[in-house]
């Protein structure tokens, strides 16, 4: 009996643990704050139930079979049988009993199709993406190792996108965005948990899922499909604002940022970002790239992204690929979300950004010989780095 | 062509006649003791112990790297591994355990105890199964030499494409998973369908396929599910080896291929692996609850079918790995019926074990308390099963630890406690002594809290956000108490697993002071105990003719008038004492190790160089030429009997590979019953053994 009281004492409070959450978990799946993952939970949670009530009747079972019909333990004066039995004793002997066995394959089976009636239901409920026309609608890019969002504010994802963001992707509050999910390299899997399930983004496949939140907040996500070297440290946001902040950001986005003159401040830095970091990354209305083959450079706009087939390309690995900084300071994160831009008082996290710029591998895995991740740049200077944080310090 | 028999053979006149031996045809190897005759061995026991040493080995090789995970993953932000190097080790921690533990395991109990549970004399194909043995052992080296050279495989045991391509996976170890599990492959499919045969083939007279045991059972329908899962395999690794190796574009999406081409080969053969995984130990409870009842199995027929249901709906059930590769609502739908229902037959199987346990008189030594703590633990994992087989959740579970810590209850919680019951279960009819039960029962509960420890905080911690395959979390996600447990839990299972060896060294050192246990240390029921302990090379002494199911009980057991059970008769007037020294048997042979070997030269010929291969590829063709034209009997041996079946037998001098039955397809009988018939029986104590 002791041992019972233990398993159901011990199950009681690992349950408790369970449901209530020790602690501040940015990923819990129980902690939902989006209707899909709250559609999702229902299920889970009736489900889950069943499925610990069946756990405690099996093992119930057990534990009464072993105290009940423990055959007794050998005395001293016995001579002990084979297999360590006492006597040569036999319980009545069963066969089996076609009727309870027939009854214990009907009984689970119902159970089952009562779930699965439910699950089905669910099911369709995950997948009705409504897209309705022209509103916001996101395609997600999955890349080594970081996120790219398109946004396509007229609802169109066959068209380029309006402008582009990378690893945080803000959401108008209480609105089911559409979602397009692919990759431009190996599989991904776009997954935040308290907004709603995974989606892989698949290379050459475009997978439809919805996001949507019920609160303003911030909302954490890790890619969840091994993606090689650095998965571990692939890691993205989805901050979901009020419709009114949502239009004034979308207005701040669309904005090129302004090419500095001398005496700005963040001109040097500037120069240097044009030098050795546009062949990779875009600032809009910045950088340059030559685009229409002609051999002459044009300045990147948001229309980069016109007439590329921008999943597919190899080129597109390294070239224009890497995250976009155009407006970098609106965001709270960088490097694949994986490090804060800003402290928790507010001030910009410079350690860990000039630690980034000067040796990207050493501050999280990568495989640059290979063009996958950010190559480092030990030949910077001090002062050329203090450079570069200045100018990237003007991108809001 | 003439196939020389190295013996006088006996004319029609009567006279000898001695045919000269060609150019060019070898003997065959001769002797049963010493290292070479484990080498050229063909006796389906020894190479079942082979398989499961070997596994053993493998078992702690795969641990080792375990520990390394939890290591890593024992606080935020570790620093044991760095992301390469815990690529490559939770690659090979899975590859390591499904294909060179856990598939092996089920392969050397399969090689032990099929021929005897069906009272054969061995396999249908002797020489093959050792061809098997030396694949899986060739192959498991091979896969595990790319650690020294320029790293093993870090695309995960389920290598998707594209990330599995010469662009993201530059190193060679993706160039040795392929190969190296083509290798395996070859083992597994070549093991299968010699079972297969053995099995429709070699039964004892009277053992329809409705008496076999259970276990039979259980490992037939893995060969079936083998035999047609291995191909799919075989075919996905073919075409992951043309990318890597000469620039095809199977998976080059920028060529238009479609990754999720992989994934349906991969767990088209993936899903019914995990069925392969765990019903040989399904088999293996349901001889050794049995036994600890005092009672038969419950509802053999549900059990037998159950078993079968399992397999084929195994085949319809592999999208459930790709609920969110974006394979379509309706897909989805039909993948999460097909598993949700495979759970009724796991089901009958779980509620029948209780039902066999249920008023029965149960005394719980090692094996029994593995085989309950089996049928405990694999309802856990079936459960949570059950919670993603509903898709809608599984698409917040998938690659998170929810899912390590479901399938690690699956194959953990079933398939290897059912190995470690079968361990202590059968070792004394393999080895001739038993285990020590009290370190085996302290082993147990080291064990079984240890796998607790272990496995269920990773539900908690799945459900919490922690993904899979992740080689660090921060401080700020919440995951670091559960995980300091689960690494203290996986520190409990390797004490656990030490106590085992502990138990194997010390019980053997005893063992020259104890009692043998004899044929029938359990009281058992099936007809592996019905031989002395450890079996006798030629298993039984005379073809045993099979009336019931547990035949071998029902020889011991019978009832009075009032029903009640008594015994008719006194193991040792039932079990053969293994005397018979008269029985033909296959010879050994030089040619399954020496073609296998082959096998692996070809692998670094293809990754490295290919005069490699050319010198692999004369081996096994030499191989096989030297295995087609070998001599059925080693001329040298002396000879007591020259006919078959003639007159003449009673000068048996003891030569053991005594005549040739090779590969001979068998004859219904599949032993020789000559001698032994009119012979006293169970007049001599069996020997101890040391």
């Amino acid at each position: 009996m002791s041992l019972r009281t233990l398993r159901i004492g011990g199950f009681v409070a690992l349950a408790t643990v369970l449901l209530s959450g020790c602690g501040k978990h940015p990923l819990d799946t129980f902690d939902t704050d989006g209707e899909k993952a709250e559609l999702i939970a229902d299920l889970f949670y009736p489900v889950l139930g069943v499925a610990i009530f069946v756990f405690i009747v099996v093992q119930s079972a057990i534990v009464y079979m072993v105290v009940k019909y423990r055959a007794p333990a050998p005395g001293p004066d016995d001579e002990v049988r084979p297999g360590g039995y006492p006597d040569d004793e036999y319980p009545g002997q069963n066969h089996g009993n076609t009727r309870l066995e027939i009854l214990w394959t009907i009984v689970p089976t119902v159970m089952l199709a009562a779930i699965s009636v439910f699950t089905l239901v669910s099911l369709f409920d995950l997948d009705d993406v409504e897209a309705s026309e022209e509103s916001l609608a996101i395609t997600v890019v999955g890349q080594q190792w970081w996120w790219e969002f398109q946004y396509h504010l007229d609802g169109d994802t066959e068209s380029p996108p309006d402008f582009v963001t990378a690893n945080e992707m803000v959401i108008p509050v209480e609105v089911d965005v559409p979602l397009l999910i692919t990759s431009r390299d190996v599989i991904h899997s776009y997954w935040i948990p308290r907004l709603n399930g995974k989606r892989d983004g698949v290379p050459g496949r475009e997978h439809p899922w919805v996001i949507q939140a019920n609160e303003v907040g911030r909302f954490a996500g890790q890619c969840t499909e091994f993606c090689g070297l650095s998965h571990a440290y692939m890691r993205m946001w989805t901050e979901a604002v009020s419709a009114a902040d949502f239009d004034v950001w979308v207005e701040n986005q669309l904005r090129t940022q302004p090419v500095l003159v001398e005496g700005d401040v963040g001109y040097d830095g500037q120069q240097l970002f044009v030098g050795n970091c546009q062949s990779c990354h875009v600032i809009t209305g910045v950088t340059q790239r030559d685009r229409d083959g002609d051999g002459t450079p044009e300045v990147d706009t948001w229309d980069l992204y016109q007439g590329t087939d921008k999943y597919v390309d190899p080129a597109i690995l390294t070239a224009g690929a890497a995250p976009n900084l155009t407006h970098f300071m609106t965001r709270q994160t960088f490097a694949g979300s994986f490090f804060d831009l800003y402290d928790a008082d507010g001030d910009l996290n410079r350690a860990q950004l000039e630690a980034w710029i000067r040796n990207a591998p050493a501050e999280k895995p990568n495989n640059w010989e290979n063009q996958q991740g950010m190559t480092p740049f030990t030949g910077l200077t001090a002062d050329q780095v203090d450079d570069l944080v200045e100018y990237l310090t003007t991108l809001r | 062509m003439a196939i020389i028999e190295q013996r006088p053979l006996e004319l029609t006149t009567g006279a000898p006649a001695v045919v000269e031996r060609p150019l060019g045809v070898l003997t065959r190897p001769q002797g049963s003791t010493g290292w070479k005759s484990w080498l050229f061995t063909v006796d389906h026991k020894r190479i079942g112990i082979l398989y499961g040493g070997t596994a053993m080995f493998f078992f702690l090789v795969g641990g080792v790297e375990a520990l390394l995970i939890r290591l890593q993953l024992a606080q935020p932000n570790g620093t044991v591994l760095s992301a390469d190097t815990y690529n490559q080790v939770f690659t090979m921690h899975g590859v390591t355990m499904i294909f060179l533990v856990a598939m092996p395991l089920a392969a050397a109990f399969a090689n032990y105890l099929i021929p005897l549970q069906i009272g054969a004399r061995d396999v249908a194909f002797p020489r093959l199964n050792a061809f098997s043995f030396w694949c899986f052992l060739f192959g498991g080296i091979f896969l595990n030499t790319s650690w020294f050279m320029g790293g093993a495989p870090d695309g995960g045991w389920f290598n998707y494409a594209p990330n599995s391509g010469v662009l993201f996976s530059p190193s060679h170890g993706i160039d040795f998973y392929a190969l190296g599990l083509q290798i395996t492959g070859i083992a597994s499919l070549v093991g299968a369908i010699n079972l297969i045969v053995t099995v429709l083939n070699m039964r004892a007279p009277g053992m329809t396929l409705m008496k076999m045991p259970v276990l039979t059972w259980m490992l037939l329908v893995v060969q079936f599910l083998l035999l047609f899962a291995i191909p799919v395999f075989t075919v996905a690794l073919f075409l992951l080896m043309f990318d890597r190796l000469y620039d095809s574009n199977f998976f080059n999406v920028d060529a238009g291929a479609d990754p999720l081409l992989w994934q349906h080969l991969f767990w088209i053969f993936g899903h019914p692996e995990v069925y392969i995984l765990i019903l040989p130990s399904f088999g293996i409870v349901s001889e050794v609850i049995p036994v600890f009842s005092r009672k038969p199995i419950f509802g053999y027929p549900f059990m037998v079918f159950s078993g079968i249901a399992i397999g084929f709906m195994g085949w319809g059930v592999w999208a459930h790995h790709m609920f969110v590769s974006g394979i379509g609502p309706i897909s989805v739908a039909a993948f999460s019926l097909s598993t949700m229902f495979i759970a009724v037959p796991t089901g009958v199987k779980i509620l029948n074990w209780m039902a066999t346990m249920w008023g029965g008189r149960l005394v719980f030594s090692t094996a029994m308390l593995y085989a309950v703590a089996l049928v405990s633990m694999f309802t856990i994992g079936g459960l949570s099963g059950v919670t993603h087989a509903i898709s809608p959740a599984d698409t917040q579970q998938t690659d998170t630890y929810y899912i390590v810590a479901h399938f690690h209850y699956v194959i953990f919680g079933g398939s290897v406690m059912g190995f470690f019951a079968g361990f202590y279960f059968w070792w004394p009819k393999a080895f001739g002594y038993c285990l020590d039960e009290k370190l085996g029962k302290i082993g147990f509960w080291v064990t079984l809290i240890g796998f607790n420890a272990t496995f269920g905080p990773m539900h908690i911690l799945g459900l919490q956000g922690m993904s899979r395959r992740i080689q660090t979390y921060s401080e700020g996600q919440g995951f670091n108490f559960w995980n300091a447990v689960a690494s203290i839990g996986a520190f409990m299972i390797a004490f656990g697993v030490l106590l085992f060896l502990v138990n194997v060294y010390r019980s053997w050192r005893r063992a020259r002071d104890l009692p043998a246990p004899g044929p029938d240390p359990w009281d058992a029921r099936s007809l592996e105990w019905m031989t002395a302990s450890p079996t006798p090379e030629h298993n039984f002494d005379e073809v045993i003719h099979v009336t019931s199911q547990d035949e071998f009980w029902h020889r011991k057991w019978g009832q009075d008038e009032e029903g009640r059970i008594v015994r008719i008769a006194a193991t040792e007037d039932v079990a053969h004492d293994g005397s018979n020294t008269d029985v033909h048997l296959p010879s050994p042979s030089y040619w399954p190790i020496f073609a296998a070997s082959g096998l692996p030269l070809i692998g670094y010929g293809l990754i490295f160089n290919l005069w490699f291969a050319v010198v692999g590829g004369a081996l096994l063709l030499g191989g096989v030429y030297g295995w087609v034209f070998e001599p059925p009997d080693d001329p040298d041996a002396a000879h007591g009997h020259d006919g078959d079946h003639g007159a003449d037998h009673g000068d048996g001098d003891g030569a053991e590979p005594a005549d040739a039955v090779g590969d001979e397809p068998a004859d219904d009988e599949p032993l020789d019953d000559e001698p032994a018939g009119d012979e006293p029986l169970g007049d001599e104590e069996v020997a101890p053994v040391g």
